[in-house]
């Protein structure tokens, strides 16, 4: 196909370029210059800042009475950001993307001056990864923020970023970002090929990326880190891995991704070591019971009732001695108002949020026990369930779904199909791999070193190597 | 993905004893008595040595197909290898009849439906269809929690075990000794599924030695449990299966606490279960390999051993005794064929240095 290129005659390229870009929000201005030659503008309404483009641009060139050559042209802009293009689409690409064209009487080349104008969120802490120790920036929509966000904490020329366009219309910045000679090279040029070979509409959250960047789209399980806060993106770029971000999403990716990411937090290195092993413990219990409560409650009613003391026992069969239901009916039940309820609160104004949670956890849950519908401990373990699966809250997609499984099996075939179940995921966990890191690794591969910021945390002192599962170019991160 | 040599010392310290749990210790009380240590002290023994010889085999870091391709050609190779698989099914059997008794006898308080049982050889069907390899990360998490388990049900039941009734040693005789011997056959068959394994793992100095410590170790493992068992069930201990599952259930604060030995007992019985499913995944391997790793052959082969094993535990079901008595009893004499003669006929061949040593 014939790329068009600038003529060098304003009036004519411009056209050009209002033909491609025909909506009504795309506008054009004229002016001349210190010797007569007219300009053409081209710039698209909400995104252009026209106060900075009249200072940077319009003003020095009114004055201007030079050669009409783009380079000699551009000098005079006295932008800090101009790109010369000859194609009518690149420029046309570059007024969608908020930087303004400029088009003269003999011009070799349109210029695209840098004054986009894009209302950014402030940056504040993330809501979903808070923090009470340590830093409370969390990213923001705006990529270039981002960016600036991480170059602010690696002040190294080390830090690649590399943009790359995502999205047959949307045409999304999605930026590649890694430490040279720290991440694996074989790493980075996998994803760039993954990236470019991305063929979709348009990306309006980084989550659409996951699913190309994996080996296993079709997976349950994980298989990407994720983090709102630039702090903790820079660690596992120190660490070896590769980062992305995408415009337009708070939400920054990791590759390669380990399960065990999932139950560290930020806070972990800014605490004593004793404390962040006992609270990763503690993620490790909250998720384990939030899975398998539930699902060992209706095994032990319906198969074996000897998995429970007598006390205990007596206690439940007096509560559950009238309720209609089966007991995998009742647990399923009251699994899924828990998580209407958890969807509705999500979605719903902060306000109208507050009066459902009063009609969820009273008259929802207080009224079906006296009604009989429910049981106490039924309500109970669910609720224990509920809180538990937010002690780990990346993973809660996964593990909300693993219960139901787990539910379904312990209802139909009993405890032993919890195990089976179990076994289907173990398997499935330790035979995922991605860029050659295994998911499960530093437990299956079990590495003895890289143990040390696993479950168990050891002081920042003895962590003097990254971790071994990523296979660093650059073992050692500390003398 | 490949298997190391701490795997394969996971593998021989805490997966194999767990297969020898269900079954093995009822029978043995009941051909030699209190002298059920003595058999397996010896299985462990020779065990220990034939470990010790596959892994001086594993040497030439080739697969057993590759060795027997390269002395012997392609067709040979592949009938070597279907015996050898044909052996590996046979030697199923017990583990798999084992895992459905372990089934009905420990998660249900009640004798369950026939199909609950089902879902093990869709499990079976899915691991076996995954690369060897795959073994040695399972054993990384499996290991630590079956010696856990292990752990466990020997702590709870250490307190009500009577260790003085394993005296007078040597009690059943010569006779009841090489009894046990016998019936124990069918539960040592690690060096043979251990041959499967053999190239899949890079050799490092020391690797034979230290595999063998480690099948002595999970022997001294074993050997902890069958002593505590029979300690705890004196009289009774013929007619405990599955061993383990009992043995800790006397525990003073059980009272109070509930079953928490569940949790050891459930821990051990996850392993089990990959453990049952073991001799038939390696025979998939093995085939697979023989006949050219062809892409849709492990599938196509786990789905018809899965099936094969389901057809075979629901044909014997009502005679399920009398099967395990033929296998354990009769047809003993396949497993010392395979699991002593082969992996020696094997290092014997193959055993030689060679330039390709590392």
């Amino acid at each position: 196909m014939e790329t068009k290129e600038i003529t060098g005659r304003a009036q004519e390229d411009a056209a050009a370029l209002k033909a491609l870009l025909p909506a009504q929000d795309i506008l054009t201005f004229s002016f001349a210059d210190g010797k007569g030659r007219e300009y053409v503008c081209i710039f698209a309404d909400a995104l252009t800042d026209k106060d900075l483009l009249s200072e940077q641009a319009l003003r020095p060139l009114s004055c201007y009475a030079g050669a009409a050559d783009a380079d000699a042209v551009a000098r005079a802009a006295l932008s800090p950001e101009v790109r010369a293009e000859a194609s009518y689409e690149k420029l046309a690409a570059e007024v969608l993307a908020g930087n303004p064209v400029l088009v003269w009487e003999g011009a070799d080349k349109g210029l695209a001056l840098g004054t986009k104008k894009i209302a950014v969120r402030a940056v504040a802490e993330p809501p979903t990864d808070v923090a009470i120790k340590g830093p409370r920036e969390g990213f923001v929509e705006d990529i270039k923020t981002n960016t600036s966000l991480i170059r602010r904490r690696l002040k190294t020329g080390e830090l690649m970023i590399e943009m790359l366009p995502v999205g047959r219309r949307s045409q999304t910045n999605v930026a590649l970002c890694w430490l040279d000679g720290t991440c694996r090279a074989d790493i980075v040029d996998a994803l760039r090929k993954k990236l470019s070979a991305i063929d979709i509409d348009a990306l309006p959250d980084a989550s659409y990326l996951t699913r190309f960047l994996t080996d296993k789209p079709y997976s349950l399980v994980k298989q990407t880190g994720t983090t709102e806060k630039p702090d903790i993106f820079c660690a596992k770029l120190a660490e070896g891995r590769a980062g992305i971000l995408t415009d337009g999403s708070p939400i920054a990716l990791t590759l390669p991704y380990l399960l065990a990411e999932d139950f560290q937090s930020g806070e972990d290195y800014f605490v004593p070591a004793a404390r962040a092993t006992f609270t990763r413990l503690l993620r490790l219990f909250a998720l384990l019971v939030a899975v398998y409560l539930p699902a060992f409650y209706v095994a032990a009613q319906l198969f074996k009732l000897r998995l429970l003391p007598v006390k205990l026992l007596l206690t439940i069969a007096g509560s559950i001695r009238d309720i209609p239901l089966s007991p995998s009916l009742e647990m399923l039940l009251v699994l899924l108002v828990l998580e209407v309820l958890n969807e509705a609160s999500i979605r719903m104004p902060k306000y109208v949020g507050m009066a459902l949670s009063v009609v969820g956890a009273l008259v929802l849950g207080e009224t079906a026990v006296s009604a009989g519908f429910v049981s106490t401990p039924a309500i109970i373990i669910v609720a224990f369930s509920g809180i538990g699966l937010y002690a780990v809250p990346n993973l809660i997609e996964e593990t909300s779904v693993l219960r139901l499984f787990m539910l379904l099996a312990a209802g139909s075939v009993g405890p032993y199909g919890i195990m089976l179940v179990s076994a289907f995921v173990l398997v499935s966990l330790v035979t995922t791999e991605n860029y050659g890191v295994p998911l499960c690794a530093p437990f299956a591969p079990f590495s003895a070193r890289d143990m040390k910021d696993a479950l168990v945390k050891f002081n920042l002192l003895s962590l003097k190597e990254r971790p071994r599962a990523l296979n660093s170019p650059n073992k050692r991160r500390m003398k | 993905m490949t298997i190391t040599p701490r795997q394969i010392c996971f593998f021989l310290a805490g997966i194999a004893p767990v297969g020898k749990l269900i079954l093995l210790p009822a029978n043995l009380a009941a051909t030699c008595g209190n002298d059920l240590l003595l058999p397996v002290l010896a299985h462990v023994l020779v065990q220990s040595v034939l470990v010790f010889c596959v892994l001086l085999l594993g040497r030439r870091e080739r697969t057993l197909c590759t060795l027997l391709r390269d002395a012997c050609g392609k067709t040979a190779a592949r009938i070597a290898a279907c015996l050898l698989a044909a052996f590996l099914l046979f030697a199923a059997f017990v583990p798999v009849i084992e895992q459905k008794l372990l089934v009905r006898s420990t998660f249900y308080d009640t004798i369950p439906a026939y199909l609950v049982f089902t879902p093990f050889f869709l499990f079976a069907a899915y691991i076996c269809a995954r690369p060897l390899p795959t073994l040695g990360r399972l054993w990384d998490i499996l290991a630590p929690l079956a010696l856990t388990g292990m752990a466990g049900i020997a702590l709870f039941s250490a307190g009500s075990a009577d260790l003085g009734a394993l005296a007078p040693a040597g009690a059943a005789g010569a006779g009841g000794f090489l009894k046990g011997v016998q019936t124990a056959c069918a539960w040592f068959f690690d060096a043979a599924l251990l041959l499967c394994l053999i190239g899949r793992f890079p050799y490092r100095k020391g690797l034979a030695l230290g595999g063998a410590l480690c099948s002595l170790a999970g022997g001294g493992v074993l050997l902890l449990l069958l002593a505590l068992f029979y300690g705890v069930f004196p009289g009774i201990a013929v007619i405990q299966t599955p061993a383990f599952s009992r043995m800790s259930g006397f525990f003073a604060g059980m009272t109070v606490l509930g079953r928490i030995d569940y949790f050891f007992i459930f821990a051990v019985a996850f392993a089990m279960t990959f453990h049952a499913a073991l001799p038939v995944q390696c025979a998939v391997g093995l085939l697979t390999e023989a006949f050219g790793n062809k892409k849709y052959l492990a599938p196509a082969l786990s789905v018809l051993f899965s099936a094969l094993m389901l057809s075979a535990v629901y044909l014997v079901h009502f005679h399920t005794s009398a099967a395990v008595r033929t296998v354990t009893e009769t047809l003993f004499w396949i497993f010392p064929l395979f699991t002593v003669l082969v992996p020696l006929l094997a290092l014997l061949v193959f055993g030689r240095r060679h330039e390709t040593l590392s």
